[in-house]
């Protein structure tokens, strides 16, 4: 198997002009291969549709959470509605701002286990997937990965029992 | 007296003179441009003063006169591997968030507390290890109470260079200039100390000025602050009461360091030792990895750089001109080397700048009292406020300008993280006054104490 026989077809994606209240718009609606429920990650594309950068969850996180809280010894310490009041204060930040930009990517013809080589050895759970023509076609779930592989499993032990 | 003190050192304008000229101005104008990192500049001129033989092996390592300042090397090491050890205690974590209840969730009343808070460790630490340790807390404090940070983070390094001038180990350029003039911990505690406990209600005043009235918040957030409970921060108490007990020893050491005829280098290598046998570190090499090694080859670098131009007679040349404008007059003197150290200081490193210094008033010394040496000459009555004026002028002419000292780069970096940077021209609104207003006070105090009491 690779890459391209397991991704979902890119169907939406961000700029980097974006603030994240409309990434967070776009994220919560958009479609994951045929369900509207939401994605976890986009890729970040410049006018000409190459990829720049990746937005996921963690980058929200992230943006949420002040730089001093990391250079301090006090994670006991914040007060009810902390992460409240820094979503709202982060509303119009730009996306570009706060995207990965060393993503991690894979091509399309790209080995099945290559993409897990990269699922495990950077923790990431979505693997942009390159095409032919240098811009991103789609996105390789972790979870799509986990259900070939249960297919797999799953039909070993048929055989066995068969 | 200028003839006599010109042709007691002969200047010989030969190829090492302008060679080690060069080699000393060349590598000063690449660190203030900051094109390349002021270690490898340090080290590139160590280098080239070491291989266009205007500097041999022996005179860097082993000579005091010309050479690296070991004394100064270990010290600076010593006290960061004592404060790599207590910091995961969460020691100022703690300290900080008492602070914070001291003033009752009121954000200037809070803002005064941690200027003098600050201003008391960096008295006793590193001016970095000081704002690195406790101005996260307090842009955490200014979020919870709603307020801009912007003060909080100024104010920081602005207190941490004020305190820093009170003791030896304060700032770098203090601990540089008691190694040179053989002073102790106790000559700073008599003589800059006062200096320092006047200049902080001062430094108050000017606070409340800046941002009295423009630090505001609401009752309902106040109870933020109060329901936090400081002893959460303590993560280590074991070790906490350990390293405080190496830290009193120390100071102690310190305080006595003169009288017992100990280096101040010497006490702190001894805490260090016992603190991490006491510690049971299974392997410091964790800890050692953490000094700041850049800045301690930043510091050899220089010794080597600034020994080559002793050597080939640029700084005693440089200390004729001094005596010649100043005519002998060493009130003169002194308000000259506090005011142009607190300007210097505010556009260049005080580091390189006190390094630079330190032998120019010694042979400034040689030249007028020729007859002098060793501590009756480092330590003649009409040289010590000379001493005091520069350690005055280079630590407090650090608040000047966003790039004088190091604290300030610090701040600076934080309110980038933050999307909030700090411009060179705002820093310098608030620093520049402070730094005016606090070297005038010190004018006033050496005038004052030396020159009209006789102290």
């Amino acid at each position: 198997m690779l890459a391209k026989d397991l991704m979902i077809p890119l169907q939406e994606s961000l700029t980097p002009e974006m603030t994240l209240k409309s990434a967070a718009g776009v994220l919560r609606t958009a479609n994951r291969g045929e369900e509207r429920i939401g994605v976890k990650g986009l890729p970040v594309l410049d006018p000409r549709g190459k990829m720049i950068g990746f937005l996921s969850i963690g980058d929200i996180l992230k943006a949420v959470f002040p730089s001093y809280m990391g250079l301090m010894n006090i994670g006991d310490f914040s007060w009810d509605g902390m992460v409240e009041d820094m979503a709202r204060r982060v509303v119009d930040r730009r996306v570009g701002t706060v995207m990965t930009t060393a993503v991690i990517s894979v091509h399309e013809e790209a080995p099945l286990m290559v993409c897990v080589d990269h699922m495990i050895k950077h923790g990431v759970k979505r693997l942009p997937v390159i095409g032919a023509d240098g811009r991103v076609s789609g996105i390789l779930y972790e979870r799509d990965v986990f259900e070939a592989i249960c297919d797999i499993m799953l039909s070993v032990t048929k055989e066995k029992l068969g | 007296m200028s003839p006599e003190a010109a042709t007691a050192a002969p200047l010989v304008l030969g190829t090492p003179f302008w060679l080690g000229t060069a080699v000393f101005v060349l590598a000063y104008a690449v660190i203030i441009s900051e094109k390349i990192h002021k270690t490898t500049v340090a080290l590139a001129g160590a280098a080239l003063m070491l291989g266009l033989k205007i500097l041999d092996q022996h005179e860097a390592f082993h000579l005091e006169e010309f050479g690296v300042d070991w004394n100064v090397i270990f010290l600076l090491i010593s006290m960061m591997v004592i404060i790599n050890i207590i910091r995961p205690t969460g020691l100022f974590e703690y300290i900080a968030i008492k602070s914070a209840k001291l003033g009752r969730g009121e954000p200037f009343v809070i803002l005064g507390i941690f200027a003098v808070v600050t201003a008391l460790l960096s008295s006793l630490l590193d001016n970095v290890t000081t704002v690195l340790l406790i101005t996260p807390v307090t842009l955490f404090v200014a979020d919870a109470l709603d307020v801009d940070p912007i003060p909080f983070l100024i104010s920081g390094a602005l207190a941490s260079n004020i305190g820093g001038t009170a003791t030896l180990i304060g700032d770098p350029p203090n601990i540089m200039i008691a190694s040179k003039a053989h002073l102790t911990f106790m000559d700073f505690i008599y003589h800059l100390t006062p200096a320092v406990i006047i200049i902080i209600p001062v430094y108050l005043v000017a606070i409340r000025i800046f941002w009295g009235s423009k630090l505001r918040t609401r009752d309902e957030l106040k109870t933020r602050i109060m329901s936090m409970n400081e002893n959460d921060a303590i993560k280590d108490a074991p070790l906490l009461r350990k390293s405080l007990f190496v830290l009193t020893l120390v100071l102690l050491g310190f305080a006595f360091h003169g009288s017992l005829h100990f280096q101040p280098a010497t006490v702190a290598l001894c805490g260090v030792a016992l603190l991490l046998l006491l510690a049971k570190v299974k392997d410091p090499h964790h800890l050692l990895s953490e000094v700041e090694w850049g800045t301690i080859f930043f510091f050899i670098g220089l010794f080597i750089i600034v020994g080559g131009v002793v050597k080939v007679g640029l700084i005693s040349w440089l200390s004729v001109q001094v005596i010649e404008l100043t005519r002998g007059n060493m009130f003169a003197t002194s308000m000259v080397v506090m005011w142009f150290s607190a300007f210097a200081s505010a556009i260049v490193d005080n580091i390189p700048y006190v390094a630079t210094m330190n032998p120019l008033i010694v042979d400034m010394a040689r030249q007028l009292w020729p007859d002098l040496s060793g501590t009756a000459l480092l330590h003649h009555p009409d040289l010590m406020p000379v001493w005091w004026s520069l350690a005055l002028g280079a630590c407090l002419g650090g608040n000047g300008t966003a790039i004088g000292a190091s604290a300030n780069v610090i701040v600076v970096g934080m309110s980038e993280k933050m999307g909030r940077k700090i411009s060179f021209g705002r820093f310098m609104a608030y620093g520049m006054p402070v730094m005016i207003l606090t070297v005038s006070v010190s004018t006033a105090y050496i005038w004052l104490r030396y020159y009209v009491l006789k102290w």
